[in-house]
């Protein structure tokens, strides 16, 4: 998916916090970067169409916003939400919701959790996960309906080393697949190793 | 002062005895209590619901407006659907006034707003979050609905049992509409008013002491869910 901002401008409470002119972001992996209140969580935010803006326009490939887009795209935040229910019935629940047969979200969820390396998480409580182990449920949740945009905000900042290095290669086969994944991230180095495609947020 | 003891001692013996007039009235008093309950639960749960999640024009006055109706006294409620349910009210003709129904009405308005109140209060706070995830994840309409409820059923079952707990206290409304018939619209609150009157304490302790057991039952439930999520 291609998204393109033009003359985008958001106010909170007459304070301007984004103010892009052009903007793109296409198929495969970009870094944002940017300093604390640049407006990365905003922007991300409003690609998602979870926030309103005053002025300017998001196009994804090159038409507003549609059910059809609503559906294939989602954004892990920063402090991810989890259901009061299980590992496995929290990355289930996407699929129920596109209502999936059970036998094809026990396949897709079984397959994720493996993937991250969180099998052994399925049966505990969402609501009663360590920093890093929501950051790896939130995202396999993402991950498991394959959105052709996904956006993450932070979303490795709490991890080990060892589950760093498995994320990260997640996400880059997950963007060389032809999807769009934009990732905010504090940490130049991890920015530099994933892609090249850095975009630096100024503050407005 | 022997009359209180004796009071008791008689009172457990009807409790235990299953004296017909008092289970009678027991059972009354609790299918009015949950039927007003639980019809206005459907009303106030998916309206809280939505005045939680949106923000519209003067919603702060709406929420003033409705806690103040939180807090009205059973008298004023009694009041208003009697003038609305007597011979030459607007519904005069259904011939509702001094039927369990009637009483069942006063209760569904006088727990309303409480319900409302109270759900709308949890949605304001995490049912926002809630439907944001929901959304994010692709859900929508009826999903969303489902998935809030769903993540709120603790705090929502609190606020049945809360409300539940005004309706079967309350005297003033059923009261008012129901006017305490033997057999008829006699609950356990307009007996204990009338047989003390009477004189007929016994009975009035013995009504007493079921209400209470009533109001254990359900502050253990609360408590019990309470524990559970710490
Ligand atoms: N809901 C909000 N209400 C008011 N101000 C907000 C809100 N969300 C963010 N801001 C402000 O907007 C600026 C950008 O925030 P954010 O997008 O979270 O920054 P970043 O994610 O880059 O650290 C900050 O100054 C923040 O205080
Ligand atoms: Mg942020």
């Amino acid at each position: 998916m291609n998204i393109r901002l033009k003359n985008l401008e958001k106010k909170f409470y007459k304070k301007p916090v984004l103010n892009i002119e052009n903007l793109e972001f296409t198929k495969g992996l970009t870094c944002i970067m940017g300093s604390n209140g640049s407006g990365k969580s905003t922007l991300l935010n409003i690609i998602s169409g979870n926030l309103n803006y005053e002025n300017g326009q998001v196009l994804y490939n090159d038409k507003p916003f549609t059910k059809d887009i609503y559906s294939s795209m989602t954004l892990v935040e920063q402090k991810p939400y989890m259901l009061s229910r299980s590992v496995y019935d929290n990355v289930a629940y996407p699929l129920r919701i596109r209502r999936y047969t059970n036998r094809e979200v026990h396949t897709k969820v079984e397959e994720i959790l493996q993937n991250l390396q969180i099998t052994e998480l399925k049966k505990n409580r969402g609501d009663e996960l360590s920093g890093g182990e929501i950051q790896k449920v939130a995202l396999a949740r993402a991950l498991v309906f394959s959105p052709k945009l996904l956006m993450l905000d932070e979303s490795t900042s709490n991890m080990d080393k060892k589950s760093l290095e498995n994320v990260e290669r997640i996400i880059r086969n997950y963007a060389q697949m032809g999807n769009t994944v934009l990732f905010v991230t504090h940490d130049l180095n991890q920015a530099k190793s994933l892609t090249e495609n850095i975009v630096n947020l100024q503050e407005v | 002062m022997d009359y209180i003891a004796n009071g008791f001692l008689k009172a457990l013996n009807l409790i235990v005895s299953m004296d017909m007039e008092l289970y009678k009235i027991i059972a009354l008093s609790i299918f009015v209590s949950v039927s007003g309950t639980l019809i206005s639960a459907l009303f106030s749960i998916p309206l809280a619901i939505f005045l939680g999640l949106r923000n519209f024009y003067l919603k702060k006055v709406y929420t003033r407006l409705l806690y103040t109706f939180m807090s009205t006294p059973s008298v004023l409620v009694g009041l208003l659907v009697a003038l609305f349910l007597s011979r030459r009210g607007p519904f005069g003709w259904m011939q509702l006034m001094y039927t369990p129904a009637a009483m069942i009405i006063a209760q569904f308005v006088l727990v309303t707003p409480l319900m409302t109140g109270l759900v709308f209060n949890i949605v304001n706070k995490r049912g926002k979050l809630i439907e944001k995830t929901g959304r994010l994840l692709g859900a929508r309409g009826i999903d969303l609905l489902i998935l809030i409820i769903r993540e709120l059923k603790v705090e929502i079952t609190m606020a049945l049992l809360t409300s539940f707990s005004r309706a079967i206290s309350e005297v003033g409304a059923v009261m008012i509409v129901g006017g305490n018939i033997k057999g008829h619209t006699r609950v356990i609150t307009t007996s204990i008013v009338m047989f003390n009157s009477m004189g007929d304490y016994e009975i009035a302790i013995a009504l007493g002491l079921i209400l209470l057991l009533i109001s254990l039952l359900m502050n253990s439930i609360l408590y019990g869910f309470k524990g559970d999520r710490q």
